[in-house]
Parts: structure tokens; C-alpha cells; sequence
């Protein structure tokens, strides 16, 4: 049947026109497996080994910046003199020592008072900060030798916490405390140039040129960066008795596959060769605790581990969807956070492919003798995490870090945290104090021995980024994710660049 | 869901000889498997320890097993130093140990050379904590960690090893701190 072509109708044979293929970027990619535990692992080991190695691997930085400052300072006439032990402090004398800070804090969560919980009625609420209000905190130093109790108005103006190696210079006086005067940290680590490891790609940055049969309208959008872009997500969020955010999840199912919006804003969405998904895929489920009519948690008949008549498995198999719809597109790294069906203490380990029915068949290939074990298209990893993509350094985690982090400082300021974690070269300075964490006896994984070029923390409140520069001309950025499910943010970083802008889908 | 199957083996108490007529002797709901393939996944090798669940003592015997075998087949060159160490030159170490003192050590008359040698390095915290790891393992991570623990401790630990004696690795302070006391004993 043919039909006449009418001015103006939109009934018309099908044309001959030739659209162009959208082809996603490649990605350059490879894991780090820092934080892998053995499969076999032990627990008899004691916690002080931690410490122990934090200190004597980043003592030797921390005293050489120290020296270089401090070298031939005097007050009074009197000129500093180092100490090697926190112990060695005698009273009256300028001196500094480096050593492990320690918060002495009456509303830290005690071991004791778990147990005593037992006891009481209900327990308290978790707490929002560890602060003491009436400022009973205790600042201390300590190695292996001793402790000694910081004083003075520098404590107020460095964010300090539990586990992070300093050096500080001062006296101690009459009371036994240590008057401090100056503190220095360890700074930003060494950091590789890009490609360090890895070698680029020959066909690398340059970008294929796709013509569009559109009127250019190009110069209407913002110009195009020249880099591939790295889309980074956390908090998705998925429940098992909630749909809230369910339609942002399609749009952005839709907006990351390139089927949503104008061609202009698919050819720039063709630019995101990864998703990384920082943390907290599944939402807490307080439900998931049986109750009875009248509220009392029912007893569970368990059977097989769990127990059949309250659990839930929509929320995995919900990611199992979402992941499976994108990963035929792109592919994926799959961060765990604080909800996530894994580990509860640091490094936590990938989820096991076995939650994702359909989405594991794109998982790396069995590992075969003599070859180096590949990263698969679908990538669960630890914990926190490191890896390198397109040649620059990154660490990721899920944001428990820095949530406790956050537990210890005045400040609301989760960046200023960021950039101090880097700073102290320790990326869960509160593990094993107030974080989980496994009791690491031969090397202590959290210690930066050489500086990300990226560094990112999911389920955080809000977006932020900044750049921070180290003495020896190390560039970091810095990004804090925000939880999807809340914001409806998704963060896109320029490979080339490093710079992170944000995309926020939001069904009004 | 499907219909609770009930089963009399752990249900109440069954009056003797009420249901003598009824016979469930042909419900096999499970398959039973081979007996063969059965024992041959229960085998346990009884020289594999669980350190995961057992207590800090085979936690540092396995230690100390993988750090013996580790650097017994590596060759690694301070092995190669520890195992020039003289029995000569051991004691002169420990003299000169005692040398620093003011004081003689009391309370170790009854223990031998080697034991109070090994004590010292339990002792020595700038090498780390040595309470749940073997003196082997604590004396390699020392050294990797470029503090120089003294070559004397390694080559003490090899000659006991050669010895036989298991009982070396653990540091002494582990046994006090980790054993349970029963009143009463002793």
C-alpha cells in the first residue's frame, strides 16, 4: 500500500536515511587486590598488631617532615630536641615525638557497655557523634611504649581521631600533660605518574567522530569534552518494601543505556565507559525482623540459616535486574557498603556472584593455571577499594569510613575529612577502634604506601568535590558520592580532567 | 508454601507400642547417598587445624609451621646468616645483653639459654606485639618491616627447630596471658 506523503502528516513510508551507531567507549581498567583477605583467615591474632605496623610504617615519613620543620626551632632559647619514645618525654623539655593518636571518649561505644545492654530495658539510640558536649574528651599519644595526654589550642584547630600517626612538639608540664605547640602529619604519599602501571590504549583519547543527521546543535550544549566520562553511583537503595526512588531507577537504567533524552545527550551518554556503584545497593530493611500483631519480635523458626516466613529477596534480585539490564552496555564494579549482603568489617569482600543469577555470567572467567586472573565485565571487588582506570590511580569505599570519621570531629565538613584521611595517608584511621575491621597481623592494607590520583566515598549526604595538592606536586580529587535513593544523583567524572559534575534525575 | 511434613523422630514423647500398625518404612523423602562418597567427604586430614576456631596455642603452631616452611624453601639470605651463627657467638650476644644491666637477671636461673634469649625478644616491643603470633613470623615481619631484630633470635629459633622442639615458637607471656586458670588446681 503506498502512502501519500502529505505535507505536514506524520504518516509516512519508512525512509532510507542512515542513523549513525552510538558505540560506547572502551574502558581501561585493572583491580588492585590490596584488601582481598586469604580465604583462609584467622582471628587469634590481637588487634595491637595494627597499630603497631601503622605506626612503624608511617613513623619514618611523619618524623622527616617533622625534622625539616621543626629543625633548629627554639623558644626561649631553648632549641627542640626529638624524642623516639612517647615515654622519653621528660618534663619542662621542647621536644616532639610522633606517635598514634588516641581519643579517650566517655560516648564511644565500649565493649562493656554491650555487654551490660543485656541488662537494661531498651538500649540507648545509636549516637550521631561521639563528642562529648561538656568536653571530657581526652586527646592522646601513644606508641608502644606509653601514652601521653595532649593539651593546648593547636588539639582545636587539626581534626584529630582515633588511629591517625602524628608528630607533635611541645613540653610537658606540671600536670603531666603535653603542652603542644605545633603538630605535623604525614602528607599526601608519593603518587605515580598516569600510566604507571598499566600502558594506554594506542587508539587511546582519541575520539571517534560520529556524524549526526541533526542540525547542528551542538554549539547549543555545552562543548563536548574531549575524555571518556566514569559514572560513579551509591545508595541505590533497593527494598524489598519500598518503590520510592523505583522510577528514578528506570530513568537512569534509561539514561545510562542511552535510550532516554536527545541524540545530543546519548552521544555525550555514549562517553561513560564504567559504572562504579559505591556502597548500599540494598536498603536496611528493619522489617526483615519478624514481628507478631502486638510488635514483639516472633520467634524465628529458622531453617536452612535463615528464616522463610520474614526474609525477603527482592531487594537482590532487584539489583540482579537493574544489573543485568546495563551490564549488555557497560560494564560495572560493584562496590559493597555498610547494607550490602557481605562482611560487616573492613575490607569487606565482593558480594559473591552468586546473589546475581543473571548478571554473574558476565563475572571474570574462571581462573586458569599460569594466566593472571583477569577483571570480569562485571566486577564485585572489596572494600575499600583500589584499581586503576584509564591509567589513573583510584581508592573507592563505601563510605563507612568516613562516616565514623565523622562520629569523632566537630565538623560537618565530609571533604575536609577526605582530604585529612589523605593527609594522615590512612584510609580508615578509626578501624579498629570504632570501625570493624579485620585484624590485619602482616601489613596493614589501609595505609596509602603511594597516593590515588582519585578518591571516592559513597552514601555520603550530598555532592562535593575539590582538589587537593601535596607538597611533592600530587593532585588528588576528591568525591564524596551522594545516596542515590535520597538525591537522585548520579556523579560522571572526565577521564582526562579528573573533574566530577553531577546528573540528577528527578521525577516531579 | 508447602504442607508441613511431620516426622515422629523429634516430636513428643510416643506412648510404647500405640502405633505398632502403622508403618512409614517405604516414605524415603530423601535419596541416601552412597556410603562411599559419604566417608570420603567427611575424611578429616587430622593434620590440617582449623586456626579459625581453635585457640591462640594451634593458631601459632600453624603459623610458625608456614613461616618455617617459607623460609626454609626460599633460601632467603638471612637464613643463610642465622645458620652461621655459632653457639659461640650466641652467648657472647647474651653477654653482652647482661652486660647492659645492672643487675643480674633473677628468676631465670632454671631457664635455658635459648629460652631467656628468645624471653628478651618477647620482650623487645619496638619489634610489635607478641601475643598471638609465633616468634618466628614476629621476627620475619621485623625484619621486613626494616627494624633489624638481632640475627642471634633467628638462628636460636632454627637450631630449636631442627631440634624439634615445637614448643619454642610461642612467646611465654602468651602462655601466662591466654591459659585459664582453675582454682583449686595446683
Amino acid at each position: 500500500m503506498a502512502v501519500p506523503e502529505v505535507e505536514g502528516s506524520l504518516l509516512h513510508a519508512p525512509t532510507d536515511q542512515k542513523y549513525a551507531v552510538l558505540e560506547r567507549q572502551s574502558s581501561s581498567y585493572k583491580t588492585l587486590e590490596t584488601f582481598a583477605l586469604e580465604k583462609e583467615k584467622h582471628y587469634q591474632q590481637q588487634y595491637g598488631d595494627m597499630y603497631f605496623l601503622r605506626l612503624t610504617k608511617l613513623k619514618p615519613a611523619v618524623e622527616k617532615i617533622a625534622e625539616e620543620a621543626w629543625d633548629g626551632f627554639q623558644i626561649a632559647g631553648e632549641t627542640v630536641r626529638k624524642v623516639d619514645r612517647v615515654l622519653d618525654v621528660r618534663q619542662g623539655e621542647l621536644c616532639w615525638v610522633a606517635g598514634t593518636i588516641y581519643m579517650e571518649m566517655p560516648l564511644k561505644p565500649n565493649i562493656l557497655d554491650d555487654i551490660s545492654k543485656d541488662h537494661w530495658i531498651s538500649a540507648p539510640p545509636p549516637r550521631q557523634k561521639y563528642l562529648s558536649p561538656t568536653g571530657e574528651d581526652l586527646t592522646m599519644l601513644e606508641d608502644e611504649s606509653g601514652r601521653l595526654r595532649l593539651v593546648g589550642t593547636p588539639l582545636a584547630n587539626e581534626m584529630l581521631v582515633t588511629g591517625c600517626i602524628i608528630a607533635v612538639m611541645g613540653t610537658e608540664n606540671a600536670n603531666g600533660d603535653f603542652e603542644v605547640v605545633d603538630i605535623k602529619v604525614p602528607d599526601l604519599p608519593p603518587q605515580a605518574e598516569r600510566w604507571h602501571t598499566s600502558s594506554p590504549p594506542t587508539n587511546g583519547t582519541s575520539r571517534k567522530k560520529i556524524k549526526l543527521d541533526e542540525d547542528g546543535d551542538e554549539d547549543m550544549d555545552k562543548p563536548a569534552s574531549v575524555g571518556k566520562k566514569i559514572a560513579i553511583v551509591s545508595g541505590l537503595g533497593f527494598s524489598g518494601t519500598e518503590s520510592e526512588h523505583s522510577l528514578e531507577i528506570n530513568l537512569l537504567v534509561e539514561y545510562l543505556l542511552g535510550e532516554a533524552l536527545d541524540p545530543t545527550i546519548q552521544e555525550s551518554v555514549s562517553q561513560i565507559s564504567r559504572l562504579i556503584i559505591a556502597g548500599n545497593s540494598v536498603a536496611l530493611d528493619n522489617e526483615a525482623v519478624s514481628h507478631d500483631t502486638i510488635g514483639n519480635t516472633r520467634k524465628s523458626h529458622k531453617k536452612y540459616g535463615y528464616d522463610s516466613s520474614a526474609y525477603n529477596p527482592t531487594p537482590i534480585a532487584h539489583l540482579d535486574d537493574f544489573l543485568a539490564t546495563l551490564l549488555p552496555s557497560m560494564p560495572v564494579t560493584l562496590i559493597p557498603g555498610f547494607t550490602d549482603p557481605a562482611n560487616v568489617s573492613l575490607p569487606q569482600q565482593p558480594i559473591h556472584p552468586a546473589m546475581f543469577p543473571q548478571a554473574r555470567t558476565f563475572g571474570p572467567m574462571p581462573p586458569t593455571d599460569g594466566q593472571p586472573k583477569q577483571a570480569g565485565w562485571f566486577d564485585t571487588v572489596t572494600n575499600p577499594w583500589d584499581g586503576e582506570i584509564e591509567g589513573w590511580k583510584v581508592l573507592g569505599t563505601g563510605g563507612q569510613n568516613i562516616d565514623d570519621v565523622f562520629k569523632y570531629v566537630e565538623s560537618e565538613d565530609r571533604l575536609g575529612m577526605l582530604e585529612a584521611m589523605c593527609r594522615w595517608r590512612c584510609c580508615a584511621p578509626t578501624a579498629p577502634d570504632t570501625l570493624w575491621s579485620y585484624p590485619f597481623q602482616d601489613d596493614d592494607p589501609f595505609v596509602m604506601s603511594s597516593c590515588p590520583h582519585l578518591f571516592f566515598v559513597g552514601s555520603q549526604p550530598k555532592f562535593d568535590t575539590a582538589s587537593i595538592e601535596g607538597p611533592d606536586g600530587q593532585v588528588v580529587r576528591l568525591i564524596a558520592v551522594p545516596r542515590f535513593a535520597e538525591t537522585g544523583e548520579v556523579v560522571l567524572v572526565d577521564s582526562e580532567t579528573l573533574e566530577a559534575s553531577v546528573v540528577r534525575i528527578f521525577v516531579a | 508454601m508447602p504442607a508441613t511434613r511431620r516426622t515422629r523422630t523429634s516430636g513428643g514423647p510416643v506412648a510404647k507400642g500405640s502405633q505398632k500398625t502403622l508403618s512409614f518404612g517405604n516414605k524415603v523423602t530423601k535419596p541416601a547417598t552412597p556410603s562411599s562418597t559419604k566417608d570420603k567427604a567427611h575424611t578429616i586430614n587430622p593434620k590440617v587445624i582449623d586456626v579459625g576456631h581453635v585457640s591462640s596455642k594451634a593458631a601459632v603452631t600453624e603459623q610458625a609451621r608456614v613461616e618455617v616452611e617459607a623460609i626454609k624453601s626460599e633460601k632467603t639470605p638471612e637464613e643463610e646468616r642465622a645458620r652461621k651463627v655459632s653457639d659461640a657467638q650466641i652467648k657472647r650476644y647474651w653477654r653482652e645483653r647482661e652486660a647492659e644491666r645492672k643487675a643480674p637477671r633473677v628468676h631465670q636461673e632454671d631457664v635455658s639459654l635459648e629460652e631467656k634469649i628468645l624471653r628478651l625478644f618477647d620482650m623487645s616491643s619496638q619489634f610489635g606485639p607478641c601475643i598471638g603470633i609465633a616468634r618466628m613470623k614476629r621476627w620475619v615481619r621485623a625484619n621486613k618491616l626494616g627494624l633489624q631484630p638481632p640475627i642471634e633470635v633467628l638462628a636460636v629459633l632454627l637450631k630449636e627447630e631442627d631440634k624439634g622442639n615445637n614448643k619454642i615458637e610461642r612467646a611465654h607471656v602468651d602462655e601466662l596471658m591466654s591459659s585459664k586458670f582453675i582454682l583449686g588446681e595446683a
